[in-house]
C-alpha cells in the first residue's frame, strides 16, 4: 500500500506522525507542503484540499483512506500496526 | 477591570521577538475566548518556536498546522490566535488546532494532543466571565456564526435566541424587568426562564447555561 504524508516543516502533530511512522517502520513519502515552491506548491495545497477537505496538517493518504491529524488509534487500523 | 480590557495594542513584531513576547501578546486574548496555554509547557515552547519561524519566513505568525493559500480572506483565519474564526469547533474539540491553547476548564491539556476531531452533538461554549456581566443586565453574546441573548437575573445566567419575534429585534439589548427581558424595539416582554412571551407563537429558543470556575459556557 502506497503511503504518502503531507506534512508542515513547522508543525508539531507532523513531526509527531513523522516520528510514530519511523519507529513503527512504515515507508512513506514525504510531501512537506510549506518546503516547496510555485506550481509544486499551489498542485500540493490542492490535492490536501480534496484529500482532507480542508489544509490543516498533517494528512496522511495510506491507499484510498485518509488520516487528518495525528490520530494514533486510526493510524494504527489503517496501517495494521 | 475583565481580561477584554487588559487587551495590549497589537503592534508590528520586531525583529528579535520572542517566545515570551509572543506569550504576554497572546494570553489575553485567548482569555477572552475561554481559552489558555496548554499546560506541555515543551509543546507550548515548540509551537511558539515554530511560529517565530514563520514570522520570519511569512511576516506573521500564522498556524504552523495550517497552510496559506495565498487568498487574503483565508490566511487571515489562520492567524494566531486563529480561535475566534473557529470558536465552536475548538470549543467542542476543546483545544485549538495545534494545540498550543486549551480550554480553560481542561484539567490537562497534554492529554488532548491526539484529539483532532469535533465530536457531534451539543457543544458547550464560554462567552462571558461572570464578572463581564452584572446583575439585572443582558448583553449580545457570539458563538461562531450565532449570536445569543446572555441575560443575569437574580444572580443566575439565562440565553435565548437574540431575535425577537415580532419584528427581529437583537433582545440581548433590551432590558430586563426582573426575569423578563424586554424587547428593545416595540417592549415584548419574554421571560428569560423559559423564552415565553404573552404573545403567540412567539416564544424564542432557550440555551443551556452552566458557570464553572467563574466563567460562563452556553450549549449550542
Amino acid at each position: 500500500m502506497d503511503v504518502t504524508l503531507y506534512a508542515l516543516s513547522t508543525c508539531p502533530y507532523c513531526r509527531m506522525t513523522k516520528k510514530f511512522l519511523d519507529k513503527n517502520e512504515v515507508e512513506y513519502e514525504l510531501v512537506e507542503v510549506d518546503l516547496l515552491e510555485g506550481d509544486e506548491k499551489t498542485d500540493a495545497v490542492a490535492t490536501v484540499k480534496e484529500l482532507s477537505g480542508g489544509t490543516s496538517f498533517p494528512v496522511l493518504k495510506a491507499g484510498d483512506e485518509i488520516v487528518v491529524g495525528f490520530n494514533k488509534p486510526k493510524l494504527k487500523a489503517l496501517l495494521d500496526l | 477591570m475583565s481580561a477584554a480590557d487588559e487587551r495590549p495594542v497589537r503592534r508590528r513584531f520586531e525583529d528579535g521577538t520572542t517566545i515570551e513576547d509572543l506569550r504576554t501578546y497572546m494570553a489575553p486574548f485567548v482569555a477572552t475566548l475561554g481559552f489558555r496555554f496548554n499546560d506541555d509547557e515543551e509543546f507550548v515552547e515548540e509551537v511558539l518556536e515554530s511560529e517565530l519561524e514563520i514570522l520570519d519566513r511569512d511576516g506573521d505568525v500564522f498556524c504552523p498546522c495550517r497552510v496559506r493559500t495565498g487568498d487574503p480572506k483565508e490566511d487571515v483565519k489562520i492567524v494566531c490566535p486563529c480561535i475566534p474564526f473557529y470558536l465552536d469547533q475548538f470549543s467542542a474539540m476543546r483545544k485549538c488546532w495545534c494545540g498550543l491553547f486549551v480550554r480553560i476548564d481542561v484539567e490537562d491539556g497534554s492529554k488532548l494532543h491526539g484529539v483532532i476531531e469535533v465530536p457531534e452533538g451539543p457543544v458547550e461554549v464560554r462567552v462571558v466571565a461572570v464578572e463581564d456581566l452584572a446583575d439585572g443586565q443582558g448583553r449580545v453574546v457570539t458563538v461562531g456564526k450565532k449570536k445569543l441573548a446572555l441575560f443575569r437575573a437574580d444572580g443566575e445566567f439565562y440565553c435565548l435566541a437574540n431575535v425577537c419575534k415580532h419584528w427581529g429585534a437583537p433582545l440581548g439589548e433590551g432590558y430586563l424587568d426582573g426575569y423578563f427581558a424586554m424587547c428593545p424595539w416595540h417592549g415584548w416582554r419574554f421571560d428569560v426562564r423559559d423564552g415565553t412571551t404573552d404573545h403567540p407563537d412567539a416564544d424564542v429558543r432557550v440555551y443551556e447555561v452552566t458557570v464553572r470556575h467563574g466563567e460562563v459556557f452556553v450549549t449550542v
